[in-house]
């Protein structure tokens, strides 16, 4: 029988504060993996630290909550131990583009199987509302003593620049676009990111629900040719307007994936070619010992160093 | 009995770290055990390199200065090693360069062009290469100088190859020209030539050329010098490794299935020759898996935190997960470390210490890492801390060190150091005897109910561990319940701090007391050394020494410094009448941790922190110069 959006859920509290978008992201996950049809057992969600990052312990999975910023390295880890199991990284915009920028990079360089879903609301919200990596500059929301005096990161520009292969951008109030958004993402083989708009009802008095509401649009809605697929030079054309929809952000913010690049291997499928089986004997589960000994003896393998005497 | 120490020095790119693998695969061939080890500056190209080298027909436990021998390819090496040769041995040196001024070579380092100068000046002499030997031939030194510029002329005629192609192998002429006077024949050089560059017949065949007229060139104006005699290790098949290597085969014959490193020295040779290795034939289980190799994830990642976060994240999935760093790396990975312990991760990280504070001496050795990584990680974080002493211990360490990790379910840093990394030795067969080594994954399940439990409690402190992806669960860096879910409340705080402590508790209890700790020698000698990692070596060289000399030492050699064997240390530490620590660190660090644990105060220390290898002399030095005037601490400051 198939899995229904209910059974992906927790016994845990969800302790997020009454009106939060981190409420539509989750009902949007249950229901894009019910959809989907994943053993929860199969399913990993890892999480950083921050108010998103708790979705570790919402989401019935096989799941990991590490430390501040390094949930994609972990997400890393775990996907290349076992590149059977379907890994989700959830975090805030602080979180992966804030201290865990660097890593959020290497995932795009690397192309590994993962899909990470940014709760992008531009503040950090656990520690009572500083300025996130994505609050545009000369904004003081009303925790802040001064205007931001830095300037908001592109998150989808930069998902371009590092290389991801898959890049979307959803509103956390429009569950049901939302669930087919990330559907797409962990369906898509590669490193995918949605980055979802997401009001901070407690912290982010400036871009709420109805600043967002106002300036959204879906890029299919606009334009119904709307294809994001790179299938392969044939399709290069398309990449300007891309970057031109990705860097929309003013009076105008476009949704939907905007990219989804066909064309390129995956870290997994990289390593299978340097290392025939490897898919079929990941690190996670191949045997490693003979009877409980060491296979073999050293001196049997590393003969470049032996010598004759 | 065959003893001899040589030093090879010259320029960084030029050959010299292939030189002294090729003097040491001589002296293999011929039959002896070799130690060897590179020192090298934080540079590309041109500053001073050496390879210092000792030979034996017995075990070659320690480097020894001074030398009998000195091979220098360039000016810059004959001035800077102008003291570490022995009256009656050889400086073999580049004839050309007898009018080099030490105060103008711009590649070495300014202090040492002036002391040079200093000590040149009070002796009314130029400091130049030619001072510098007829300074040397005063005190009894033989010197030799080799015309590379015609010699390689020479080889020029013989390979029938312009000069600017065989320039390089003036490494060889040196190093041919120095083993002469040793007594080695041309046929093990060409024989170690053939070993080192191996598959590529060209260099071989004009290294041979370089060697053969280097040999002719020895011949014809030093006369014949008696044959090195064949040494007693002949017959077999051996190796010459590194300890970064030697670790490496460790793990990948000890399971390793992934491994995440940063580019840092002296640990990336560790990992670089996992990566050249990682997918080799390991024979039945290679077979069993129906592949060509054993497939092992060898990843370089964006730093250090990611690289033991990934290994992290991959350990907790099931993987036999390691990340190799040194020093700074350690420092990035800490709050990593702490996750580990939180969330009982089986993650192995080797650490290779080198010269600190901060970037201190990058390509220089250590042991200032100790209490860092037995403090490392916030909060209250117990964690198993292993050193080993020599190559072969860490060869077993490393294996050990997962298994560890994987029955007790936390981290385990496997400490080691610049010296132990870039030293080559040579082993047999039955020094890594893989058949009296058990490969043991702890509790390990891989099916369950629908209600795993990731921290159940139990007597032992350990909970059975599930792999991620085979049961619904949360393994957290929170503070939780058994389950993993997040819990703020008093009583199950209280109650995993105590699950974790039992876990250490078990741990201690569980690693066997010769596991821990080692007292070499008379256990009622009067006077114990103590130490701990790659001074094992020296110090047992020492007590050799000693013991000619009419003092009686022995040596407790720590060997799982975390958890601390408190217990056995303060009954060795109690029965001596004199306990000296000898360590590579200013602080004191070992003694630091005795009396932590033990109350004992260590009164006496030899110490060095100039960055250089100890040295058994330095050893003998310091324990006689304590026992005749009690002094608190002696600093010892060999090596260039």
């Amino acid at each position: 029988m198939a899995r229904r959006w209910l059974d992906y859920k927790t016994e845990a509290w969800v302790q997020w504060c009454p009106g939060c978008g981190d409420f539509g992201i989750l009902t949007a996950v249950h229901r894009a993996l019910a959809e989907l049809d994943l053993d929860p057992r199969r399913v990993v969600v890892v999480g950083g630290i921050g108010c998103a990052s708790r979705s570790v312990y919402y989401v019935k999975g096989s799941n990991f909550h590490a430390i501040h910023g390094r949930a994609i390295p972990v997400a890393s880890g775990v996907k290349l131990a076992n590149p059977e199991l379907t890994v989700l990284v959830m975090g805030g915009d602080g979180d992966l583009l804030g201290i865990g920028g660097g890593h959020f990079v290497a995932l795009g360089r690397r192309n590994i199987d993962v899909t990470v879903i940014i709760h992008d609301n531009a503040v950090y919200g656990l520690t009572k509302g500083q300025a996130g990596p994505t609050l545009p500059v000369g904004v003081k929301t009303k925790a802040l003593p001064y205007p931001n005096v830095h300037d908001r990161v592109n998150p989808l520009i930069l998902a371009y620049a590092s290389g991801y292969t898959f890049i979307a951008r959803g509103y956390a109030y429009h569950v049901n676009q939302l669930k087919d958004i990330i559907k797409a993402a962990i369906q898509h083989k590669g490193a995918a990111v949605v980055d979802i708009l997401q009001p901070c009802p407690t912290y982010n008095d400036i871009m709420t629900k109805e600043w967002y509401e106002e300036r959204i649009y879906y890029l299919a809605d606009e334009d119904p040719t709307w294809d994001p697929r790179i299938r392969g030079p044939e399709d290069y054309h398309k990449i300007p307007r891309i970057i031109e929809k990705m860097v929309e952000f003013g009076d105008r913010i476009p949704l939907g994936i905007f990219y989804q690049d066909l064309t390129r291997d995956t870290l997994e499928e990289r390593l299978e070619r340097q290392m025939p089986g490897y898919l079929k004997a990941p690190p996670a589960v191949r045997p490693i010992s003979i009877n409980g000994k060491p296979p073999v003896h050293p001196f049997k393998v590393f003969k470049d160093k032996l010598i004759e005497t | 009995m065959v003893d001899l120490s040589f030093i090879i020095g010259g320029p960084q790119g030029g050959g010299v770290e292939s030189a002294g693998q090729i003097t040491l695969k001589a002296f293999v061939v011929k039959g002896y055990n070799v130690l060897g080890t590179r020192e090298y500056h934080s540079n590309i190209m041109g500053a001073h390199s050496y390879y210092h080298v000792r030979v034996s027909e017995g075990p070659v436990r320690a480097l020894r200065l001074p030398v009998d021998l000195v091979i220098a390819i360039d000016a810059e090496s004959v001035l800077t090693h102008i003291n570490d040769v022995r009256s009656g041995g050889y400086i073999v040196y580049d004839a050309d360069s007898v009018d080099v001024d030490a105060t103008k070579i711009a590649s070495m380092e300014p202090s040492l062009r002036n002391r040079l100068r200093r000590l040149f000046e009070g002796m009314g002499l130029k400091p130049t290469v030619g001072s510098a030997v007829k300074v040397a031939e005063e005190r009894g030194v033989k010197t030799v100088g080799l015309p590379l510029k015609d010699l390689l002329k020479r080889v020029s005629e013989l390979t029938g190859a312009p000069i600017a192609s065989i320039a390089k192998t003036v490494n060889v002429i040196g190093l041919t020209a120095g083993l002469y006077l040793l007594g080695v024949d041309l046929n093990s050089v060409a024989r170690a030539i053939e070993l080192q560059f191996g598959g590529r017949p060209k260099i071989v065949a004009s290294n041979v050329a370089a060697a053969k007229v280097a040999y002719e060139f020895m011949l014809k104006t030093v006369g014949s010098v008696r044959e090195l005699p064949e040494g007693p290790h002949r017959g077999r098949v051996r190796m010459l490794a590194s300890g970064n290597e030697v670790v490496a085969m460790a793990k990948i014959v000890g399971g390793l299935t992934f491994e995440t490193f940063y580019p840092i020295t002296p640990a990336s040779d560790e990992a670089f020759y996992i990566e050249e290795n990682k997918y080799v034939d390991l024979g039945e289980l290679t077979k069993i898996m129906e592949l060509e190799g054993a497939p092992i994830v060898v990843l370089q990642t964006e730093d250090e935190i990611a690289a033991i976060n990934m290994a992290i994240g991959a350990a907790a999935a099931g993987a036999r997960a390691a990340t190799s760093t040194s020093g700074p790396g350690f420092s990035l990975m800490n709050e990593a470390i702490s996750l580990a312990v939180e969330a009982e991760i089986p993650v192995v990280v080797t650490l290779w210490m080198r010269a600190g504070p901060s970037t201190g001496i990058a390509t220089r050795t250590g042991q200032q890492d100790l209490l860092h990584a037995i403090f490392s990680g916030h909060g209250d974080t117990p964690k198993i801390v292993v050193a080993s002493g020599d190559h072969v211990e860490a060869f077993y360490d490393a294996i050990k060190a997962f298994n560890w990790a994987e029955a007790f379910q936390t981290p385990v840093i496997h400490l080691l150091d610049k010296y132990l990394a870039s030293t080559m030795t040579v082993l047999d067969e039955w020094d890594l005897d893989v058949s009296r080594v058990e490969i043991s994954r702890g509790k390990r399940v891989l099916s369950h109910s629908d209600s795993y439990k990731r921290y159940e409690l139990t007597d032992d402190g350990i909970s059975p561990f599930a792999p991620i992806g085979t049961a619904t669960m949360v393994v957290s860096g929170l503070e939780h319940d058994e389950y993993g879910f997040a819990s703020e409340d008093p009583v199950d705080r209280e109650v995993m701090v105590e699950k974790r402590l039992r876990k250490f508790e078990t741990i201690a209890r569980s690693i066997p007391e010769t596991e821990k700790l080692v007292l070499h020698g008379d256990p009622d000698a009067r006077v114990t050394l103590v130490s701990f990692g790659s001074t094992k070596q020296v110090i047992l060289s020492a007590l050799e020494e000693l013991e000619r000399d009419g003092v009686k030492a022995n040596f407790l050699q720590l060997r799982v410094l975390s958890p601390f064997p408190s217990e056995s240390v303060s009954k060795i530490l109690s029965r001596a009448d004199k306990v000296i620590c000898v360590e590579a660190n200013s602080l004191g660090q070992l003694a630091f941790l005795i009396r932590a644990h033990t109350g004992y105060e260590v009164k006496h220390l030899i110490q060095k922190f100039n960055a250089r290898p100890l040295y058994d002399v330095e050893v003998v030095y310091g324990v006689k110069k304590i026992l005749s005037e009690g002094v608190r601490r002696v600093v010892v400051s060999g090596g260039a």
